[in-house]
């Protein structure tokens, strides 16, 4: 019986651990019960925010084709990997390493925006404590989608979080009359619900509903609809807080955007990064291979020589404009000399003779790498200035030869005259007695000068249908390749189509 | 003092042996003294039967191996012991007898650990490998498992970064079991699972499971083989002191050969002729590389009563790298106490820690982009015409290619020291219950802290000059409670023997993470400690993950007249890792062995001494699954709202409630051979693998429903290994004076991926991030893991007519020309093919040991044929915008066209067959020779034993490999990594040759 005591002893410690093996996740979120006050809703916004601002969606991935596409930017460096200068080039296949990636990253920000709605609706408050909130939702979820049917024309629709995967693997894709429905609704409530202004303009305001109903609308040509819309902005520029910057170059400094009041929505970096999420690309993607800078930074350095504009972009802009000086680098330096663009090659093989674009490397604020990546530049999605060239287009196709009209056109051209506090007589006002078509073709142009390099310039191509003109012999990058039957759509990744056969045919030429 | 000591403990030591012996002592004897020593190393052996042929008199060795022995005149001597070759000696009126005991190399009688228990060598079914504490302090190498390099069949050990002080170091048997999972080895250290290897010199003994028949005991952990490790005990008798000293001193295994300032301007001006010779000469290569050295000083005492022992054990290891400003600096401590309480309670404990200090460099940089980069890779392709300084006295950067800074700054400014604690205890109880049933409890609890500190400093200008500096912590915290009990049950019937074992274990591990950084010094002596004084803090991350098992196993032991051996084992094991419908495992296995020499027909012939087949089948598993894998989630995101960083959540994953282990399903048959007294002694084993259930991210779920991580995981995936293998000893010569013994290995493995999701290729990148590439390597089905896939480089264009089947990017002369595999007759993505496979034909070891009197020689070789290598540093070197080697002095120019080296030019970084190597080599991995002082000179010195020897490591390498060192390992770290992403060469920490000294003392 002596030994008893160590019986019992080895009972004891042989008894350590019963468990039920559960896992209990700390400081990982569960969706279970997750919403719980409309501040949870936010939260769930903001994830889309975030989404917008990785580098498989504005950083980089979407940013670039719809630069590349356009007629304003090509391809510098050819060694760059083909994902790229497929878009350039116009030989884009189903399986292109760009779409591939900022496809999966659109509807993540569309899922997240489904899952805003839905976790509202479970807090069963009234419209006026949760509307203003989930208004941003809808918007975000108008604006993702407005660049996938622009971009691919007919595409999968989901606006409710999915619960049953084998059933979303099934859904066809909903044709882009239907989706623009569905964007055009989502934008009313958006109007409808969202604050006047909001405390920055990384959130979207009424005036950002309304704006980009002004350009839905245009977009499918309801020149009326667009025009109200946009008037509606104008006619409340003082409510809506909105202003042109005095100084065109102001735009683009990204340390001084917080205070402007011409954007009406912005995806906002902050020169900070985790990763590639907060993390944009433009400064490098657009800098010249081994400049030093003239301002010497050198954090900053060198940029990779990737999207630069033809030699056309240069000579075809008037060189009075201060559009193109704040637009374009003409120099750079090099061995501690400053060479002209003509020398780029010779510093690396890797740059051609041609102006640069400098909206994003010459004023990038604190930059998290290198080359000018991880930026503090806000990419502002609409400005004022758009929203001024909306209502002249489409008033000028409503009722042709308004003073109206030309008033909006040269309001823009008068803040362009401003060169840096020096007022100049370039570009000049346009005067009364301009016909429609050339009015059309003017405002078209001026959209190409002022919003240049801001990933405009392909959708009106698009819109307007000009790419033969434009990537013909005369335009400013003349791309055989470029098939008006084919390439106004994207291709839907091949691998999706495979997921879901239901989604076939492809659009038509890939 | 000490001596006095020794005599006193003998004297005790003897009295106790002559009790226990009894009745021993008869008429007309005479006393016989003498020594038994080892032939393997000259040093004297303890516990060895002595008996006086005929009669039950005997005695047995003291721990030096004396003995003291009454006999008749002309009586002779037996002498026995486990793991010797029995001697008879005729005693032939001497009165000293010194007797030299051959090493039984088959030791069929040894025993050996095996999971929960142990058993007699001969006993056992499955395939289990054997190594000695002597093969593993051969020569000083700083963990244990580098040591088994080349000392066991079927077992591949790599370093996961060259010579790198410090770097993690890993071992697989049998091949790739899984793909997203470790396919690396259970370490079981005296009993607990999980443990981290102990000190090489503390080890006594390493078992290598590697049939299901061996692991199954450990269930869904098994899959990989285990290692189980045994540390030095204490054994009663005189209290021994043994004090092993070395030092190494150490250069890197080999340079590359590339252009010197003068080469690297032509060749630039050849690209760009713009280009301006810079006013330096440096070899990147000697500046950053320097001689290192090891000191290795290992101190234990043993000793005990017959009731108490003890080992008690410290340890200190100082590394100086070959690259400048690395180093490693490690002190451990190991102490076991076991003891006899009652005739039934036995009680141990066991504890262990360690302190080390890693003072690293940057090696195997993910992207050398602009600010990237790591220092040996830089070295490589720095333009050789720029200093350290620049004429301002700042640090240069790179004139050609991305902006990285100088490889020298790097090393010697860029601070990286990581600090890691690691302790271990464990504690037992073990009673006799009843007769012939014991029970065992054991508890222990297990830390791993470690703490990282990187300091960037601003004079880095391309990395952190703009920043002002960046600094960053980072802390992890794993710690391990196990405990484990278990009924062992040992019974003769009859002619048979049955062991039984039943047990209950449970273990739960907790790991938590978290980093913080800050930058913007305004000084640059702040480093790491004064996150504070940065101006701006980065973003702080943390988490913490909970694993629990708890399972049940058991074991039947069952052998039939020494003949017939059967063996079955299970456990069922249940993870919280695993999801809700699938919480618990079982894995069954079972074996057979027939000792066929044991038969009437067999026993006694004269040139077969042993014979055995076995034969073995079960299943075994890999928890594979990370913790909360299976359940639904939201995941943070960084996200800026008006410049402020806000919460921001987005939709991860939906649950997954079936997702379950990796089971391997594994065949094997063995058979074990000695012939002529067991002096040639073969172990031949085959095995067939097939893992099932393999987790891989079905991607069958369209990416449009909008989850962040947008594949789900599923069992769907399976692989085969099957391989053989050879392992043979032979001890060719054995006399007094002369021995010498061959130990071989060899092993074979194939390794396939026979089935993936859908059977679509999935494909992998584990190139540089600058490289721009996006596929390095596939899995495809039918195919090995990890094949090479690219482009199949055929030649340069010679005069704008290619030929046929072949097509370019570019239609320069001189440029690359490829197979154009579609008939494009332009080169797309289409056009690339699997141009190499990264999977050895065969490894090997060949130890040859010879002993003449006090002199011992040791050759040890080991080789891995048919493995190739994809060379990330010839694919840079060769890009134009980099320094290169010397071969592009034979480049392509329309003056030099009998030539494959393409022109001058910049070009993208793609995947060729060209930088495509056949990685096989044989490295003479140690060549040592010692020196036992003789025995009447050590004890003039008051010392038992003394041993000097001389040793060099890695002194030869034949290969063809026209890199740095065959043996690479770039993006190998992690558990998919480590599976698939084999054979890359990039940033590696080199290899190196060390010369060493070293000495053993013992008294």
């Amino acid at each position: 019986m002596k030994n008893m005591k160590y019986i019992v002893l080895m009972t004891l410690l042989s008894l350590v651990g019963c468990s039920t093996l559960e896992e209990e996740p700390i400081g990982i979120l569960s969706p279970e019960g997750f919403f719980k006050s409309p501040q949870d809703v936010q939260t769930v916004i903001n994830g889309t925010y975030g989404n917008m601002a990785k580098e498989a969606f504005w950083g980089r991935k979407l940013s670039l084709p719809l630069m590349l596409r356009s007629d304003m930017a090509s391809i510098g460096d050819r060694g760059t990997p083909a994902r790229r200068i497929e878009h350039d080039i116009f030989s884009v296949t189903d399986d292109n390493g760009m779409i591939t990636a900022f496809w999966p990253t659109s509807y993540q920000i569309i899922a997240g925006a489904n899952e805003a709605i839905a976790g509202a609706e479970s807090l069963n408050l009234t419209d006026q404590a949760i509307n203003p909130i989930i208004a941003q939702a809808y918007f975000v979820r108008a604006y993702t989608y407005f660049h996938l049917v622009q971009l691919f024309g007919d595409i999968p629709y989901l606006d409710a979080p999915v619960t049953n995967i084998a059933e979303a693997t099934l859904i066809s894709k909903t044709p882009q009359s239907e989706v623009y429905i569905n964007i055009i609704s989502d934008l009313e409530f958006a109007k409808q619900w969202l604050p006047n202004t909001q405390p920055t303009r990384a959130l979207p305001s009424k005036a950002t509903a309304a704006a980009y109903l002004a350009s839905v609308h245009l977009t499918l040509a309801d020149f009326p609809k667009a025009y109200t819309e946009a008037k509606f902005v104008i006619d409340n520029e003082g409510l809506f807080d909105l202003d042109l910057v005095e100084d065109f170059q102001d735009l683009f400094d990204a340390t001084k955007q917080n205070s402007q009041k011409e954007s009406l929505f912005s995806i906002d970096f902050n020169g900070f990064s985790d990763g590639d999420t907060g993390r944009d690309y433009q400064g490098a993607l657009t800098g010249i291979r081994q400049n030093q800078r003239t301002d010497g930074r050198l954090d900053i350095g060198e940029g990779w020589s990737v999207a630069v504009p033809t030699i056309n972009v240069y000579n075809a802009w008037d060189g009075r404009d201060y559009r193109k000086r704040v637009s374009l680098d003409t120099i750079g330096v090099f061995g501690g000399v400053v060479q002209p663009f003509s020398f780029f090659p010779t510093a690396s093989p890797l740059n051609v003779a041609s102006a640069y674009i400098a909206k994003y490397s010459r004023f990038p604020g604190t930059v998290s790498l290198g080359n000018a990546r991880g930026t503090e530049t806000n990419y502002a999605q609409m400005r004022y200035a758009e929203v001024l060239l909306i209502a002249a287009e489409a008033l000028n196709e409503v009722t042709p030869g308004s003073a109206e009209a030309n008033s909006y056109v040269n309001r823009v051209r008068a803040r362009a005259r401003n060169r840096a506090g020096v007022l100049t007589n370039f570009p000049e006002d346009i005067t009364l007695g301009i016909n429609q078509t050339d009015f059309r073709n003017l405002v078209l142009e001026e959209r190409k000068w002022e919003l240049a390099f801001e990933f405009k310039r392909w959708y009106d191509i698009k819109r307007r249908q000009l790419g033969p003109e434009v990537f013909g012999p005369n335009g400013l990058e003349n791309q055989t390749n470029f098939d008006p039957s084919r390439d106004y759509l994207l291709p839907l990744p091949f691998d999706e189509l495979l997921r879901n056969p239901n989604l076939l045919p492809n659009n038509p030429g890939y | 003092m000490l001596k006095n000591k020794t005599k006193k403990w003998l004297k005790a030591f003897f009295i106790g042996a002559f009790i226990l012996i009894g009745t021993a002592g008869y008429s007309q004897q005479k006393t016989i003294k003498g020594s038994v020593i080892s032939s393997s190393d000259g040093i004297g052996v303890p516990g060895v039967n002595v008996v006086e042929k005929g009669t039950t008199n005997g005695t047995t060795t003291d721990f030096d191996g004396n003995y003291t022995i009454s006999a008749a005149n002309n009586a002779t001597l037996v002498f026995s012991s486990i793991g010797f070759i029995t001697q008879e000696q005729s005693v032939s009126g001497k009165s000293t007898l010194k007797v030299t005991l051959v090493e039984d190399v088959s030791a069929l009688d040894e025993i050996v650990v095996v999971g929960y228990g142990s058993q007699k060598k001969s006993d056992i079914t499955g395939s289990v490998s054997s190594v000695s504490s002597k093969d593993i302090n051969a020569f000083p190498v700083l963990d244990a498992e580098q040591a088994l390099q080349g000392r066991a069949a079927g077992v591949v050990v790599q370093s996961n970064n060259g010579g790198e002080p410090g770097a993690p170091i890993s071992v697989k048997i049998r091949g790739n079991t899984s793909i997203g999972a470790s396919s690396g080895a259970l370490v079981v250290v005296d009993g607990f699972v999980g443990a981290t290897y102990p000190q090489p010199a503390d080890i006594e003994s390493i078992e290598i499971l590697k049939d299901a028949s061996a692991t199954a005991i450990y269930g869904s952990r098994g899959a990989n083989g285990v290692i189980l490790i045994t540390t030095k005990k204490g054994r009663a008798g005189k209290t021994t002191i043994e004090l092993n000293s070395s030092y190494s001193s150490q250069s890197t295994s080999n340079q590359l050969d590339l252009l010197n300032a003068e080469q690297f301007a032509t060749y630039q001006r050849g690209i760009n002729p713009g280009y301006v010779q810079g006013p330096a000469e440096t070899d990147w290569q000697d500046l950053i590389f320097e001689t290192g050295n090891i000191a290795n000083h290992q101190l234990s005492f043993s000793g005990g009563t017959e009731d108490i022992n003890f080992y008690v054990s410290g340890n200190y290891f100082d590394q100086k790298g070959v690259v400048v400003n690395s180093g490693f600096e490690r002190f451990s401590f190991l102490t076991n106490v076991d003891a006899q309480v009652t005739d039934k309670l036995k009680l141990g404990f066991n504890a262990f820690g360690s302190r080390s200090n890693k003072d690293g460099v940057s090696t195997q940089a993910g992207s050398g982009g602009r600010g990237g980069g790591d220092v040996i890779s830089i070295a490589y392709r720095f333009a050789p015409d720029l200093g350290v300084l620049n004429e301002n006295g700042e640090n240069t950067f790179n004139s050609v290619g991305d902006d990285v800074d100088n490889p020298f700054a790097i090393a010697t400014e860029r601070i990286d020291e990581t600090a890691i604690d690691n302790y271990r205890a464990n504690f037992y109880l073990d009673y006799e219950l009843i007769e012939n049933l014991t029970f065992k409890t054991t508890f222990g609890f297990s830390a791993l802290n470690s703490t990282r500190g990187t300091f960037l400093p601003s004079t880095l200008r391309a990395t952190a000059g703009g920043v002002g500096g960046i600094a960053g912590v980072a802390n992890s915290k794993t710690s391990n409670i196990l405990s484990e009990n278990y009924l062992t049950y040992k019974k003769e019937i009859g002619k048979g023997n049955l062991t039984l074992l039943a047990g209950y274990s449970y273990q739960k591990t907790k790991s938590d993470f978290f980093t913080a950084g800050a930058q913007g010094f305004i000084s640059n002596s702040v480093s790491f400690y004064g996150l504070a004084g940065g101006s701006v803090p980065l973003i702080p991350t943390s988490s913490l993950t909970e694993t629990e098992i708890q399972s049940q196993f058991g074991r039947l032991n069952y052998d039939y007249d020494d003949k017939y051996l059967i063996t079955f084992t299970a456990r069922r094991d249940g993870s919280s890792n695993f999801a809700k419908n699938e919480k618990y495992a079982f894995f069954p296995s079972g074996a057979i062995g027939w000792k066929v020499s044991n038969e009437e027909f067999l026993k006694d012939n004269k040139t077969l001494s042993n014979l055995k087949f076995r034969a073995s089948y079960g299943v075994t598993g890999n928890q594979a699954i990370q913790p909360y894998q299976s359940l639904a989630s939201f995941e943070s995101l960084y996200a800026v709202v008006g410049d402020q960083t806000v919460n921001a959540i987005v939709p991860n994953q939906l649950s997954n409630p079936d997702l379950k282990w990796e089971s391997s399903f594994q065949t094997n048959i063995g058979l074990d051979l000695g012939l002529f007294d067991n002096r040639v002694s073969l172990t031949l084993d085959y095995y067939n693998i097939d893992t099932k259930d393999v987790i891989l991210g079905d991607t069958s779920v369209p990416e449009y429903v909008g989850f962040l991580n947008q594949t789900t995981l599923k069992n769907i995936g399976e692989i085969n290994n099957k391989g053989f293998e050879i392992t043979l000893t032979t001890k060719n010569i054995s006399t007094n004076n002369f021995s010498w013994t061959t130990d071989f290995n060899w092993s074979r493995n194939r390794n396939q991926v026979v089935k993936l999701v859908n059977g679509d290729d999935i494909f992998l990148d584990s190139s540089p991030g600058h490289f721009l590439q996006d596929e390095t390597h596939i899995l495809r089905e039918g195919q090995p893991v990890g094949v090479f896939y690219g482009y199949d480089f055929r030649g340069v264009n010679q005069n704008g007519t290619l030929p046929s089947g072949t097509a370019a990017f570019t239609n320069n002369l001189g440029d690359e020309i490829f197979s154009d595999l579609d008939g494009s007759g332009t080169i797309t993505g289409v056009d690339r093919e699997i141009i190499g496979d990264p999977n050895p034909d065969w490894t090997a070891g060949l130890n040859n040991t010879f002993r003449y009197k006090d002199f011992d020689l040791g050759i040890f070789f080991q080789g891995s044929i048919g493995g190739d290598i994809l060379n990330y540093t010839a694919i840079e070197l060769a890009s134009g915008g980099s320094n290169a080697t010397t071969e592009v002095l034979n480049a392509w120019t329309p003056n030099n066209t009998n030539t494959n080296v393409p022109s001058a030019a910049v070009r993208a970084k793609r995947v060729t067959s060209r930088f495509v190597y056949d990685g096989s080599f044989i490295r003479l991995r140690n060549l040592a020779m010692g020196y036992t002082l003789p025995q009447n000179l050590t004890e003039n010195l008051g010392l038992d034993n003394i041993r000097l020897s001389l040793s060099g490591q890695n002194l030869l390498t034949i290969t063809d490999y026209p890199g740095v060192d065959p043996e690479v390992s770039y993006q190998a770290s992690g558990n998919q990594a480590s599976n698939v992403n084999q054979g890359f060469d990039y940033g590696n920490y080199p290899n190196i040759k060390s010369v060493t000294f070293s000495v053993n003392l013992k008294f």
